[in-house]
């Protein structure tokens, strides 16, 4: 059987770059897509229409799998978003249905922030940080170790999602798992 | 494992080890708003103190479709970014920023996104980036070009960006930051919390009420100059307050409900008070998040027991939410203006629309008129959907 062809992620490099510039220890990586099997994602219950969420979640739990360590107890993890333009899938949707004088569906309702899917997350892998989105990848890891640094979480799980624009892009994501430089969890 | 630096807080019982800093050493020197009540801190803190919440039919863009009709705004369609810029310039006017210091201040902008990119083409939407945007209120204002740092966590965006700005001044990363936010009420997420059914449809916010019936929108924008006491004492600026302490958590409980026991906010609640070296009974006021919704009130009185213990019976509270209404990503910026204005003013504004006791809200609220009171320390408490939380606490100077 061959084996799948690795697929670069510029985003994941990016991270990676950042956290090293700002001096934070990378634990575990993940990206979108990540082999050539990587086409459509996974649904995630509760959110529609968009791969946005769905992409999201994808990244993450994939770098939360493949943390070297368990977390340990008690330990405080911040979800921090990267997205340069947001979840534009959804916000097309609404605007569609508003100029069209139609009601928007409920579950656009919440996922029309990035902070829904972050939840979901943080419920299911007991991430009791800090919630934050911001729109550019160096902001986001400057951010993450800013929170470590002062004491509001212990490591961080900085996901960047950037949705495909125009025809012939692909949907990207990419997330690491970071924790401050006294703090490695190989140590 | 070892140990990170908030496990290390946690365990340390009672001492709050040198990571928290806060005290003494983050100022607010400037401050410009706008909301339904008019341009200007004045136009906002007289609103206030009316007590008269204001709530009225929209008329800037067509609700017919919609089962609420409701919000507070300003007359006519104002543009955001407009807006956002003129409370920048008008923040930094009032630190007495000159333009050489402008010129090296970075800023960090809470909003929701470019209103503009959802109609645009699919071509073009790359352009119309938040990015861009802060960018270009950071060039319109004359802050400096880089960095710029859009926040777009919902509710908690603009208070998360302004515990950072103070972070990073405390640490030493930064003297000076301008933090904005704006969000104007416009057609798209009036159409997506009126399909979510949060709006109150008797046209009033009732925080911690009987009878309570959900929230409602409101225009507001908001600038404030954060900086090093050094740094402002360095240019004669006066602070108006210092920013005293800090906190931002998550509940990990749901995708968009509250912790029902309040267990993150109490986190913030409790990392603020630390950073700011205050006991819960130095509070003298707290603006409460207070969304006027069935689940998250109850989730807040009690983050509020829990953090605050017996304080929590005896700390004015009001939620001014039921007045200017709810700004979204603006929310922490405007509502931390009114925190200060109030405290400075010595007059706590009204936690309007209540019309009895709830039990599950067993909060000291301000009700009837404003209150006469001179606190030293006052919070100001924020959520948002993904039980984001963040506590805010200044201190008169």
């Amino acid at each position: 059987m061959t084996p799948l062809a690795p697929v670069a992620s510029a985003g994941l490099a990016a991270l990676h770059a950042a956290a090293a510039a700002a001096g934070l220890t990378v634990t575990s990586s993940a990206s979108w897509p990540e082999t050539d099997a990587d086409g459509t994602v996974t649904p995630l219950a509760g959110f529609i229409e968009s791969t946005f969420s769905p992409l999201l979640a994808e990244v993450a739990v994939r770098a939360l799998r493949r943390r070297a360590q368990p977390q340990a107890p008690g330990s405080v993890t911040a979800v921090v978003m990267v997205t340069a333009l947001g979840d534009v899938t959804t916000a097309t949707r609404v605007a569609a249905a508003v100029d069209a004088g139609q009601r928007a569906s409920p579950l656009l309702f919440f996922q029309s922030v990035p902070n829904a899917v972050a939840g979901y997350l943080a419920a299911r892998w007991q991430l009791t940080g800090p919630v934050v989105c911001v729109s550019g990848t160096n902001a986001g890891v400057a951010a993450a170790a800013l929170l470590i640094e002062d004491a509001d979480a212990d490591e961080a799980l900085v996901v960047r999602v950037d949705l495909a624009v125009t025809d012939g892009d692909r949907d990207r994501a990419a997330a690491i798992l970071v924790t401050g430089p006294e703090h490695p969890s190989t140590a | 494992m070892t140990d990170g630096p908030a496990v290390a807080l946690r365990r340390a019982e009672g001492t709050v080890p040198i990571a928290r800093r806060g005290t003494a050493s983050v100022v607010v020197t400037g401050a410009a708003a706008v909301s339904a009540y008019g341009r200007g801190t004045e136009a906002l803190l007289s609103g206030l103190l009316s007590g008269q919440p204001a709530f009225a039919p929209v008329r800037r863009f067509d609700v017919a479709a919609r089962r609420v009709p409701f919000a507070a705004t300003m007359p006519g369609c104002p543009e955001l970014i407009t807006e956002v810029t003129s409370a920048v310039r008008e923040a930094c006017d009032d630190a007495g920023l000159s333009s050489p210091h402008r010129a090296r201040t970075p800023l960090f902008l809470a909003i929701h996104g470019d209103p503009a990119i959802a109609r645009a083409p699919e071509a073009d939407q790359p352009g119309f980036g938040p990015e861009a945007f802060t960018a270009a209120v950071a060039d319109r204002g004359g802050l400096a070009e880089q960095p710029v740092r859009c926040y777009m966590s919902a509710c908690v965006a603009a208070s998360t960006a302004i515990a950072d700005a103070a972070a990073m001044i405390a640490r030493g990363q930064a003297d000076r930051v301008v933090v904005a936010g704006g969000y104007l009420v416009e057609s798209d997420q009036f159409a997506l919390f009126d399909a979510g059914r949060v709006l109150a449809d008797d046209g009033q916010v009732r925080p911690f009420s009987a009878g309570r019936r959900g929230l409602l929108l409101g225009d507001g924008a908001g600038a404030v100059v954060i900086e090093s006491r050094e740094s402002a004492r360095a240019r004669g600026a006066p602070p108006l307050a210092r920013l005293a302490g800090w906190g931002r958590t998550g509940d990990a409980y749901h995708p968009v409900q509250p912790h029902p026991e309040g267990h993150g906010m109490a986190r913030a609640v409790t990392a603020a008070l630390q950073r700011a070296g205050i006991a819960a009974a130095d509070l003298g006021y707290i603006n409460a998040h207070g969304s006027g919704t069935g689940h998250s009130d109850p989730a807040e009185a009690n983050a509020l027991r829990l953090a605050l213990g017996d304080a929590a019976g005896s700390v004015p509270v009001s939620s001014t939410k039921s007045l200017h209404g709810q700004a979204l990503e603006a929310s922490g910026v405007l509502e931390l203006i009114v925190t200060m204005l109030a405290a400075r003013k010595g007059m706590l504004p009204v936690n309007a629309g209540f019309l009895g006791a709830d039990d599950s809200c067993r909060l000291n609220l301000v009700l009837g008129e404003a209150l006469a009171a001179s606190p030293e320390f006052a919070m100001s408490l924020n959520a948002a959907f993904g039980g984001a939380n963040t506590a805010l606490v200044i201190g008169l100077p």
